[in-house]
């Protein structure tokens, strides 16, 4: 058996980072890997280099137009888009995770590997509309979170949280695959765009809708949204900062795009499609109400950050209920500017160098004014999430609710906005504590006492997100012609 | 070439050129704020001098725009956007009230930041461009951007250099303004989608369309944004607190030009675009004004601390201008506008000297003053002047004002519009009362001799730079109250022609100068 070069090419960015997942185990194998400074300088050298080789063949692969397919993977412009996205993600997750892992001194080698398989899954699980092949990327991008989540073993909550989310999440894996195999129970096609097709045709077969159901559920458990959003708090609040930052970001930002792949694309002609989006605009409500409200609580800010990532999905789903070309695309850019303002918004912790099972907006006070670039960077991140412009999340929501508008769902995207103007609120917060309080004289004592923090590489991407932030609210445009709207594209052709 | 390319992109540099420069003066470091104070003093007074050359060089009666810069900035989202600005007879003299506030409050607030200076006079000036343009804006998105854009650093302003309960007056501050302009966003998107356009008049010919009730209530979530800025009663109550906690700058530029975004956002867009839902509510807007007129005075007259009773007589004042906009009438609304730049320079004024009065006693408590006059002579003739302007004594600024209001108002036709009238005219009574009784306990009398008073620390009188910051107010206060057409001029014609349009029940829709040509 030979492969052509187009299959090659299809499968090559899967390749390249699993490639380095499984280089990575050889190089950490030496026991004194937490000790030798140049070891670990290898091991996360191995997992850029693969990470960024991966970047620079999806880059190519669309600048030169071509969409090649390997069997039912499709590496279209929709899957170079989610690996593109997602290794972005990663790279950023990584030069955080350099700083985080030393000051939690927990340097090892495994969690950069199992960073690369679950990189390897999502890029799967963004490309393709196999539902085996689905479900193969929804667990190759699973499984190594659930470890991730539990990796800095020795404090306390790692391995509760860790468990959490391997047993919650095994519930929302078996769901998907019950609701594949009833789907090809209804239709004898595992094809998403075959299962449509024949969907499409005839009244709605009851077996077919809670089939597609069921699919549904996996997707909004990976999406965080209400009711299966109950893991996320505990789950960020145990995971390492950077492996927080990076689930809420790409496993939020894959289910979205599978979900695109399979509600906009395959199912959105059948008469199954029309409960289904009754049933997202339902949740996306309800995700908006209770985690702005639940963020509104909160003192831990890793708390507050995943409540807020909870309502940011209802925001997501909101651009799928409106469900128009435009509407897509919006969703897309909304993806963009999230993985800037969240990375940032978590690489803020790293940054700062907040350890410990507590991280809370005690912790913040007064760091601004000490390191001003990084306390801007962090504000605008926070800014753009609560949607004030001219800032990247603002667009994300103007796309979307503009959308939502002119389909005539004035009144969710009052909703939307309300529960926007709530999250001002506890976004405020981060810059108020950095930049308006004074820190406690027990915590400037403490501060005197330690060797001053610096996080240079964590610092690094935290500049760079805050940079992004700016720049996609100041070329909105540009940057939804060349990115979004080719991706969403895909979608759209099979749109009405 | 440079003056060629200022003269041809004017506008988009006296809006953008403060940002810049207050980005250039971020780096500074604490040790050099006494550097940056300076430079941002000279950049502001730059910016005042090229729009104060530039721009008083229009014609008296410029019928449409000057200075038009548009082409589309982005279109891809199905609706496209213009980066659309313009300067007419309704900004001009607004955006000149800005440029010149700004140097005023940088030089008299010179020493009344005692830390981070750098980073205040950088978000002053980030704060200019956010007002410039809001002000020169033409095309409704490109508004609310600039109109959302003042709302950073006016928060932070309030919430790292303010009082004690900076925190809470900051967070207060942009909650109430977001929950109005979230919800004119709303209407804005909607009303884009129907009409396909950001550009003002395509969207009021689209209004024109829509059935009563939906205009009804594009109209009241326009009307909800604006008035909340203004701040019209009873959506005032963060006012006060963002008022009391800012630092003088804060308020001066707050009162002087912030507010005053709210009522020109009626007079530029919510009026025009909506003529009948505009004529429908008018009374109403009216009733809120006297409401706020009445209510604003009274609540100053017991106010302990001085700060907070100018920002009282601030919501009083700014229902005024809110009446004379209701009035409907040229002469109500021309009224409106001096009043507008009456506010700007009297209440900034105010904020400012009883700035100068906190920075020496370190209290404002009325009760804590007393023969301040024996003490300060020349800060206390200054303090007169602004008094009497601020309640409107003829010869000064606020009685022109004031007078063109209520007889725009008494004349409106409206049916309740003498009866209104004569209520405001109780307003004018008032706010000498509360002003003039203020002034009887703080200046005059004998010397407050406790040894805490705020009279015991006032060792010296003004010095010269607090002089050169008073004195051009002062000319300003005479010359508008004495030869007003200077800056009635310009509006004149676009009023009249705005009124014509929108009283007509069932008319085309109000064409904006740009569309007519």
């Amino acid at each position: 058996m030979s492969l052509t070069a187009g299959e090659l090419s299809a499968i090559m960015p899967l390749l390249i980072p699993a490639l380095g997942a499984c280089l990575l185990p050889i190089a950490s194998l030496d026991s004194d890997q937490a000790t030798v400074k140049w070891i670990r300088a290898a091991m996360f050298f191995i997992a850029l280099f693969a990470l960024t080789g991966g970047f620079f063949y999806l880059t190519r692969l669309w600048a030169s137009g071509a969409q090649p397919s390997f069997g039912a993977l499709h590496m279209d412009r929709l899957a170079q888009f989610g690996g593109i996205f997602v290794l972005v993600a990663a790279a950023l997750a990584v030069l955080q995770l350099w700083d985080h892992l030393h000051q939690e001194g927990w340097v090892k080698g495994e969690t950069l590997s199992l960073l690369l398989f679950s990189v390897t899954g999502m890029i799967l699980f963004a490309a393709t509309g196999n539902l085996i092949l689905l479900f193969l990327g929804l667990e190759l991008l699973s499984l190594p979170l659930y470890a991730l989540t539990a990796t800095v073993r020795m404090r306390e909550k790692a391995l509760e949280g860790g468990m959490k989310y391997f047993l919650t999440g095994a519930v929302a894996s078996a769901f998907f695959l019950m609701g594949s195999v009833l789907l090809y129970g209804a239709t004898g096609s595992l094809d998403i765009g075959v299962i449509g097709a024949r969907l499409a045709q005839g009244a709605v077969d009851p077996i077919a809708l809670v089939g597609a159901a069921l699919l549904l559920l996996g997707f909004l458990f990976k999406m965080s949204v209400v009711p299966f959003h109950q893991w996320t708090p505990d789950v960020y609040d145990a995971a390492p900062h950077p492996i927080a930052g990076f689930m809420s970001v790409a496993t939020k930002g894959v289910a979205v795009l599978a979900l695109l792949r399979v509600m906009g694309m395959g199912l959105s002609l059948s008469a199954v499609a029309v409960p289904m989006r009754e049933a997202m605009a339902i949740l996306a409500v309800l995700s908006l109400v209770l985690g702005n409200l639940a963020a509104l609580a909160q003192t831990n800010i890793k708390r507050m950050l995943a409540y807020s990532s909870i309502s940011h999905a209802g925001y997501l789903l909101l651009g799928f209920v409106a469900g128009t070309s435009n509407a897509y695309a919006g969703i897309l850019f909304y993806l963009l500017a999230y993985l800037a303002m969240n990375m940032g918004a978590f690489g803020m912790l790293s940054a700062f160098g907040l350890v410990g099972d507590e991280v809370s907006f005690e912790q913040l006070k007064g760091l601004g004014w000490k390191r001003p670039g990084l306390g801007i960077a962090v504000s605008l991140c926070m800014f753009s999430l609560a949607g004030l412009p001219p800032l990247a999340g603002f667009y994300g929501k103007y796309m979307i609710f503009k959308e939502l508008i002119l389909t005539g769902h004035v009144s969710m995207a009052v909703v939307g906005v309300l529960a926007s103007l709530v999250s001002v609120y506890y976004y405020l917060g981060v810059p108020v504590a950095l930049f308006m309080e004074k820190p406690s004289e027990f915590a400037e004592r403490e501060a005197a006492e330690r060797p001053a923090v610096l996080a240079p590489l964590a610092g690094a991407t935290v500049l760079v997100c805050g940079i992004l932030v700016l720049v996609l609210g100041l070329m909105p445009g540009t940057v939804l012609n060349a990115f979004a709207r080719p991706a969403s594209q895909e979608v759209l052709r099979n749109l009405p | 070439m440079i003056t060629a390319w200022i003269n041809s992109h004017l506008l988009s540099f006296i809006v953008f050129a403060p940002l810049l420069w207050g980005l250039a003066l971020l780096p500074l470091s604490e040790r050099q704020a006494p550097l940056a104070k300076l430079l941002g003093l000279l950049g502001s007074t730059g910016i005042l001098v090229i729009a104060a050359i530039q721009l008083l060089h229009l014609p008296a009666d410029p019928m449409g725009q000057v200075y038009v810069e548009r082409f589309p900035w982005f279109t891809a989202v199905g609706v496209p956007v213009d980066y659309h600005l313009a300067v007419d007879g309704l900004n001009l003299w607004l955006v000149l009230l800005t440029t010149f506030l700004l140097p005023v409050t940088l030089l008299g607030t010179w020493n009344s930041i005692p830390k981070r200076a750098g980073a205040a006079v950088a978000l002053f000036l980030m704060l200019e461009t956010g007002m410039l343009g809001a002000l020169v804006a033409q095309d409704l998105l490109l508004f609310y951007l600039f109109w959302e854009a003042m709302l950073l650093p006016m928060y932070f302003l309030i919430g790292v250099w303010g009082g004690d309960e900076r925190k809470y007056a900051a967070t207060k501050f942009i909650l109430f303004t977001l929950s109005g302009s979230l919800l004119w966003l709303v209407a804005l998107l909607f009303l884009a989608g129907r009409a396909g356009s950001f550009a003002p008049g395509v969207m009021a010919q689209a209004v024109a369309a829509l059935p009563p009730a939906t205009q009804s209530i594009l109209f009241l979530a326009f009307a909800l944004a604006f008035a909340i800025k203004v701040p019209l009663f009873p959506l005032h109550t963060w006012l006060p607190d963002a008022h009391t906690q800012a630092p003088t700058g804060g308020s001066v530029i707050l009162a002087g030009v912030l507010l005053k975004l709210g009522s020109y956002g009626f007079l530029r867009f919510a009026l025009p675009m909506f003529p009948d839902s505009a004529a429908r509510y008018a009374e109403l807007l009216a009733v809120l004004s006297v409401l706020a007129i009445v209510y604003g005075a009274l609540v100053a007259m017991v106010q302990t601390d001085i700060k907070k009773l100018v920002a009282y007589s601030s919501v009083s004042h700014m229902g005024f201008i809110m009446l004379g906009i209701a009035s409907m009438t040229v002469l109500g609304t021309q009224g409106a506008m001096l009043q507008m730049l009456n506010h700007g320079i009297s209440t900034g004024a105010l904020f400012l000297l009883v700035g100068m009065l906190y920075d020496r006693a370190h209290t404002r408590r009325i009760a804590d003053f007393g023969g301040v006059a024996l003490k300060m002579p020349v800060f206390t003739a200054f303090f007169l002047v602004v008094t009497l302007s601020s309640i409107g004594l003829p010869l000064t600024n606020g009685f022109v004002g004031e007078f063109l209001i209520l007889n725009g108002t008494y004349t409106s036709g409206f049916a309740w519009g003498r009866a209104l009238a004569c209520v405001a005219t109780l307003g004018v009574l008032l706010s000498a009362v509360y002003m003039l009784w203020m002034v009887k306990r703080v200046f005059w009398g004998p010397a407050n001799e406790r040894e805490d008073s705020g009279t015991a620390h006032l060792h010296e009188d003004l010095n010269a730079r607090e002089i050169a910051v008073m004195l051009p107010i002062v000319v300003l206060i005479f010359w508008m109250g004495i030869h007003p057409q200077t800056f009635l001029g310009q509006s004149e014609r676009q009023v009249g022609q705005m009124l014509s349009l929108s009283r007509a029940p069932h008319g085309p829709g109000f064409a904006l100068s740009a569309e007519v040509k």
